[in-house]
């Protein structure tokens, strides 16, 4: 007790040392944050081609283009129709199989193994294995959907304004779902086992345990993975490029694609930087509510 | 709650009967038991069907890439999983026509230089926080909250910044912004990590005289090793994974990473699919071994983050 009061006040963050750690950290959030959020400021009020910036001041005239422009707010419609039910699929799939998972004694290990292996993957390499199973000539689904005589002509489905985007969410099921279920696993593990045991007793009373039971105490931890999972489905950019281009037409065009495209291959950064801050804000607009719901279950449970 | 409570007696009552009814079964409760018996093996049975049929879909693509880069060019187009005849030539064609090494060598380069910078600025940043406070609650939430944005949205201003540096087009300038972007990942992930660390230990140390930065070296750092470990593959791979940076940030082979050399292959118009599946596969390799490796370690330091 005395050597606690003797040492307590050193846990303080008054003294050099604690500032001098954290002063690297925040001299690298000035540089990767701070600074960008201010340079793309001006920026966007500014009329700026990426050889040539700060050309003119043209106030909010980039703003009011990027408005009346229904090739970007088209591809922000598509950003969130993008992120939130690919993320909803994910995360009731990958809860499903956790919990079919922690009711299987042996080879949850092996399997829990291998299904890191999507999530490791580089996503253009992703992209590599789905263009070759989507492919209209030599795809495995073209062939697989021949042999079974289920169409006569082979199907372009990375070509379609129908297939595309369906196409770049199965890739991304693919890589992510695997994050979902060793989330999902893990949380599982930390539920008291009395109750889980209550919970999964079997079969059929099991699922009504389960959705009374164990889901609600999983609550603030499944808001907390939908939360991640959406915020990383907006950042999706490598599928688009490399499986569609954004196309066909602009069919799969996302907002980080189209900014990307008009400050890299149109090279109209000021432009460009106000459709950054449009995205960024409708990204923030999409994750609060969730951030606030969380936060409402965990009080409300805990 | 009324319900978690029925569901517990339920199971004490189940627990406590299957016991006596199998070591005495009357006809009524043997019929049942065989039922319920059935009804389980069937459930079990069910299920690992489906954990099958999940672990299918997770390796199907990268078991036809394999399957891909063993296939002639014509084979290629047939639409079978398997290749008619083993056509091994891909592998070394593909390390002829796309310069594989040297981007592999670029990205290792990109990834290890980053990650250590990540841990160089979190691990300190990271314990003065969590024991000191340091920084006040707002840095902490600020660091977080800087993950929520899109990379993108740095990627302009960053661009000019390296350009004004003379570090765009470079491994160290793709390195640094590599190295920043990770720091609120790696904060996350070793908060839980020195949180678990029963503080007692520290406070010896420090009676015994060692500094706030001594305490960290010497004490701290060994005993969250794990967690250092853990983190830092989780940014090495999620640098080598990187695409969006290292597309628009290098411009030459002598930079590019992996992930942009096997795009602008497969961007080429007369792109051999077995050579581009051998090339791919390559690349994924490291990770892979790494990923198995490495993977306890891995799914715990994925996993302490979000479980908290």
């Amino acid at each position: 007790m005395v050597l606690r009061t003797a040492v307590a006040p050193r846990f303080s963050s008054r003294g050099l040392w604690p500032r001098l750690m954290v002063a690297p950290l925040i001299i690298g959030l000035t540089i990767f944050a701070v600074y960008p959020l201010i340079y793309l400021v001006f920026l966007s009020a500014s009329k700026s081609a990426l050889g040539r910036t700060f050309q003119a001041w043209v106030g909010l005239g980039n703003y009011r283009t990027a408005l009346e422009d229904t090739v970007f707010t088209q591809a922000l419609v598509r950003s969130v129709v993008f992120a939130v039910p690919v993320t909803a699929i994910e995360v009731l799939a990958g809860v499903g199989i956790a919990v079919l998972l922690s009711n299987t004694r042996r080879g949850g290990n092996v399997f829990r193994t291998l299904i890191l292996l999507p999530l490791m993957t580089p996503p253009i390499m992703v992209a590599t294995s789905w263009k070759l199973i989507f492919h209209p000539t030599g795809g495995l689904l073209n062939g697989v959907l021949q042999s079974l005589g289920l169409t006569d002509r082979p199907i372009s489905f990375l070509g379609s304004s129908r297939w595309a985007f369906p196409a770049i969410a199965v890739a991304d099921f693919w890589q992510w779902t695997p994050f979902v279920i060793l989330l999902a696993y893990a949380s599982l593990q930390t539920l008291p086992s009395e109750v889980q045991e209550a919970a999964l007793v079997d079969g059929a009373s099991g699922v009504r345990a389960f959705v009374s039971v164990t889901l609600p105490l999983l609550g603030p931890a499944l808001a907390a993975i939908f939360l991640l999972r959406v915020i990383l489905a907006f950042k999706v950019f490598d599928l688009v490029y490399s499986l569609t281009f954004g196309g066909p037409g602009f069919d799969t065009n996302i907002g980080t694609f189209q900014i990307f495209r008009m400050a890299f291959r149109q090279f109209d950064v000021g432009y460009a930087a106000a459709q950054t801050i449009v995205f960024g804000l409708l990204v923030g607009v999409v994750t609060l509510p969730i951030v606030i719901a969380r936060n409402a279950m965990i009080r409300h449970w805990t | 709650m009324m319900d978690s409570r029925e569901a517990r007696s339920s199971a004490a009552i189940t627990g406590s009967s299957a016991v006596p009814a199998r070591a005495l079964p009357s006809v009524a409760e043997h019929s049942a038991t065989a039922q319920t018996r059935a009804v389980r093996a069937l459930w079990i049975a069910g299920r690992w069907l489906l954990l099958a049929l999940v672990i299918g879909f997770f390796l199907l693509p990268i078991a036809f890439l394999a399957s891909t880069s063993l296939k002639t060019k014509d084979d290629v187009l047939s639409g079978n999983f398997l290749p008619a005849t083993i056509f091994w030539q891909n592998w070394p064609d593909a390390f002829r026509s796309i310069e594989l090494l040297l981007f592999m060598r670029n990205s290792v380069i990109a990834a290890g230089l980053s990650a250590l910078l990540t841990l160089l600025i979190a691990v300190p940043a990271t314990y003065a926080m969590v024991r000191f406070g340091a920084g006040g609650k707002h840095l902490y939430t600020f660091v977080l909250a800087s993950y929520t944005a899109p990379p993108v949205v740095a990627l302009v201003p960053l661009f000019f910044l390296l350009r004004r540096l003379n570090l765009i087009d470079s491994l160290i300038g793709l390195a640094l912004v590599y190295g920043l972007a990770n720091v609120p990942v790696a904060v996350w992930l070793l908060d839980s990590f020195i949180r678990q660390l029963p503080q007692a230990i520290e406070e010896a140390a420090w009676v015994d005289g060692a500094g706030i930065a001594g305490t960290l070296v010497r004490i701290v750092t060994p005993l969250i090793a794990p967690g250092i470990v853990a983190t830092g593959i989780i940014c090495l791979i999620l640098s080598y994974n990187e695409f969006l940076f290292a597309v628009t940030l290098t411009y030459r082979p002598e930079t590019q990473t992996l992930p942009v050399g096997i795009a602008l292959f497969q961007g080429d118009r007369l792109v051999n699919f077995g050579q581009m599946a051998a090339a791919s596969l390559t690349g994924m390799a490291p990770v892979y071994i790494v990923a198995l490796f490495f993977q306890r370690w891995l799914i715990r330091g994925l996993t302490t983050g979000a479980v908290k």
